[in-house]
């Protein structure tokens, strides 16, 4: 087991793209790390450089102590499980988890033991004897797993490995792999860009985008606290409802102004944001959660008016979509996170105001057309610096 | 539109459930598949005439190897006699024996060197990224375009060297032969195989490279068995060609024991009269067998690989 140490880590392509910038993590001993971001923002590029199969442009990559930045891949003692799966097509599934045994000199009965362990631990035992042109994904998904595992490496990495799934084997095999870590307690790098994934599998995630880290953080703790609106919009589903916003003050209540609707922060809002008092009389970015807010007759309170677009029962909760007369947020990181998700954030910038989406109670009852009030919880509310995109906090 | 226009007979029930109602009963219309002579026959005419083709000369020097006259002119389509005379006399008389020898080991030799020099080429050639590629991969195709006889003359001066030199690989010898021959078809092959190793994932590579293993066991391990096709495929033809080539051998083969195959039988029929004739055709039938050996040994390989390729594993 050893722990994976990027420090201040870039990578720059031969054609002089810079791929990744300054790089620090520190993944330890035993950890499950979910390198998560939109496509193209470097995180395959950041796993193969673990992996050995990209040079450090500059910078320093450590394992387990140990700068490997010159050691070949085959003696960092690493494991990698590739979007592809890379099976070796003229090997029977036994071949291909024993390959790296064989390789290694391991003996022949040796090998045959570990293969039937690993194979055992997966459900592959009645197909060692198959070739991968016979097996379904799912299948071929776990003999890409058992060739990681049955070598017990120092390292685990995964590039994007259930993405070639359909959605129920993706959830299946999400826990499968959770659990197998958990096991062998196995350091392990995950990189994926779905977000359900980075929130349900890792021990901490670490966000990026455009090559730069964002947050690393606990996934709760990063959902709850983004540092900025980058994150705050790619971690949880539905993304944040994000609109932008005047910072009124009124004596010692702080109100900001949505469109022509104004809404009272609660002094419980202030107290978790006191840097909020500099930005009075200033645009902020406000965020909120679906689940911070309510239909005003199921909890009561004031809220902003708005017409349900769309309803979703979903039997524990509504998902009311619905549109916000005030101004959409316009800053770089709201775009690319439209340009990421595609339709799941470009309805948020309708013309005449904002696309959001509320969770509420399926006894608010709420259909779509009606004329609704909504409760927001500003105690729970998010705000960031339009100019910096950071979350204005402490 | 009424029952009567229906060509099958209406099934029993339906017809007795709803005996108005004709629209839901199945009626035949002819196969999806469409006419079967536009479909599938004229493949059947082009076949044959594409097999008579091939067969008419090979049936002629069958007749010819069998007809004990050994004449052009008295040979006709169908064997009109049976006699073995001219395999006979083309073992007593000539050096066919040893010709057959010769052709065997340089074809063999050349082939397998040139296919295996050409693999290890392309592999680096598919597989890293380094200073002079493109302009290596340019220079290869450039001197393909010259045929290779146009080097005649600096070969010729260049092997007279070398045989005063060290006469074991120079004229009438194998060695001097397989020299050239490799040489020479290791820049098509060095193509041909190269767009072959593009088309296996490097993912492949990359994971035995993480797995722990070296370049040579990921060329010898993976991709090899992965490109048999293509190995067979330019294994074959360089054997063929080898096997065939005369222009170069005739100018490198002066001793009769050093002949080839194609140089000493072009020997029996290169004279004014053609009398020949059926020793030629007798040595021309016996020097098919390798090659014909080597295709089927080859074929599972060959039509292996055109399926495998298909269906992507
Ligand atoms: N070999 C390469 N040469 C130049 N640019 C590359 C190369 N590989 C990847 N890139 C670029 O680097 C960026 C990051 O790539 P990658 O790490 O694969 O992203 P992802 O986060 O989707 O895994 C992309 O914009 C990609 O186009
Ligand atoms: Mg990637």
């Amino acid at each position: 087991m050893a722990d994976v140490v990027f420090d201040r880590v870039n990578k720059v392509y031969e054609n002089g793209f810079h791929a990744v910038k300054d790089l620090s993590l520190d993944i330890a001993d035993g950890e499950f790390l979910v390198l998560v971001g939109p496509s193209g923002c470097g995180k395959s590029t950041a796993l193969r450089m673990v992996a050995g199969l990209e040079d450090v442009s500059s910078g320093e990559m450590r394992i387990g102590g140990r700068v490997v930045n010159t050691v070949p891949s085959k003696d960092r003692d690493i494991a990698m499980v590739f979007q592809s799966y890379a099976l070796y097509p003229h090997m029977t599934v036994a071949d291909n988890i024993g390959y790296g045994l064989r390789i290694r000199k391991t003996p022949k009965a040796e090998i045959d033991r570990l293969v039937r362990e690993a194979a055992a631990k997966l459900d592959l035992t009645e197909y060692l004897d198959r070739r991968p042109k016979q097996l379904s994904g799912g299948q071929r998904q776990r003999v890409a797993m058992g060739r990681a595992i049955v070598r017990r490496p120092q390292v685990f990495l995964m590039d994007e490995p259930l993405s070639n799934l359909d959605a129920k084997l993706r959830g299946q095999m999400r826990t499968e792999i959770a659990q197998i870590q958990q096991d062998l307690g196995t350091t392990t790098i995950y990189v994926t860009h779905d977000q359900v994934e980075a929130m349900t599998m890792g021990d901490r995630i670490a966000l990026m985008k455009k090559g730069v880290l964002q947050q690393i953080a606990e996934p709760q703790h990063m959902y709850e606290n983004p540092d900025n609106i980058f994150v705050a919009g790619f971690i949880g589903s539905p993304p944040m409802n994000m609109a932008a916003a005047r910072l009124d003050r009124d004596g010692d209540t702080y109100s900001v102004q949505l469109g022509e609707q104004t809404l009272r922060l609660s002094p419980e809002a202030l107290a978790a944001h006191p840097r909020l008092a500099e930005y009075v009389g200033r645009d902020v970015v406000i965020g909120i959660r679906s689940e911070d807010m309510e239909d005003s007759r199921v909890k009561g309170g004031e809220g902003l008016r708005a017409t349900a677009n769309l309803v979703e029962a979903l039997g524990s909760e509504l998902m009311v979509y619905f549109t916000l007369d005030a101004r959409a947020a316009d800053t770089e990181d709201i775009k690319l996170l439209e340009k990421d998700h595609g339709d799941r954030a470009a309805k948020s910038l309708v013309s005449g105001g904002v696309r959001w989406v509320a969770s509420f109670a399926p006894r608010a009852r709420t259909r779509p057309g009606d004329a609704i009030m909504v409760t927001v919880d500003t105690a729970r509310m998010h705000f960031f610096d339009p100019e910096t995109s950071l979350a204005i906090r402490a | 539109m009424s029952a009567s226009t229906t060509p099958r007979p209406v099934p029993a029930t339906a017809a007795g459930a709803a005996p108005a109602d004709t629209q839901d009963a199945p009626r035949y219309l002819g196969s999806a598949q469409g006419n079967w002579f536009a479909r599938v026959g004229w493949r059947h005419l082009v076949a044959w005439a594409a097999i008579a083709f091939s067969v008419f000369p090979i049936l002629f020097v069958v007749s010819a190897a069998l007809n004990p006259l050994g004449q052009l002119s008295s040979t006709t389509l169908m064997p009109n006699a049976f006699s073995l005379e001219n395999f006979a006399k083309l073992l007593s008389t000539t050096e066919f024996a040893r010709w057959f020898l010769n052709s065997i080991v340089i074809a063999t030799v050349a082939g397998f060197l040139s296919m295996f020099i050409s693999a290890l080429a392309a592999f680096a050639f598919s597989r890293y990224r380094f200073k002079g590629r493109r302009a290596g991969l340019m220079f290869l195709l450039l001197v393909q375009m010259f045929p290779q006889f146009l080097a005649m003359v600096a070969i010729y001066i260049m092997f007279t060297r070398i045989t005063q030199l060290y006469p074991q690989i120079g004229f009438n010898t194998w060695w001097g032969l397989i020299i050239l021959y490799m040489g020479g078809a290791l820049g098509v092959n060095t193509w041909l195989m190269k767009g072959f190793f593009d088309t296996i994932p490097k993912d492949l590579d990359e994971s035995a490279k993480v797995d722990g293993a070296t370049h040579t066991q990921i060329f010898f391990g993976i991709i090899l068995p992965l490109v048999a096709p293509i190995l067979a495929v330019t294994g074959l033809l360089s054997f063929i060609g080898t096997i065939n080539e005369i222009i170069m051998a005739n100018v490198f083969l002066t001793k009769s024991e050093s002949k080839t195959l194609a140089i000493g039988l072009y020997g029996l029929i290169a004279g004014e009269r053609n009398n020949n004739f059926g020793i030629f055709a007798a040595g021309t039938l016996l020097t098919a067998i390798p090659t014909v050996a080597l295709f089927f040994a080859l074929q599972k390989y060959i039509v292996g690989g055109l399926t495998a390729g298909a269906v992507k594993g």
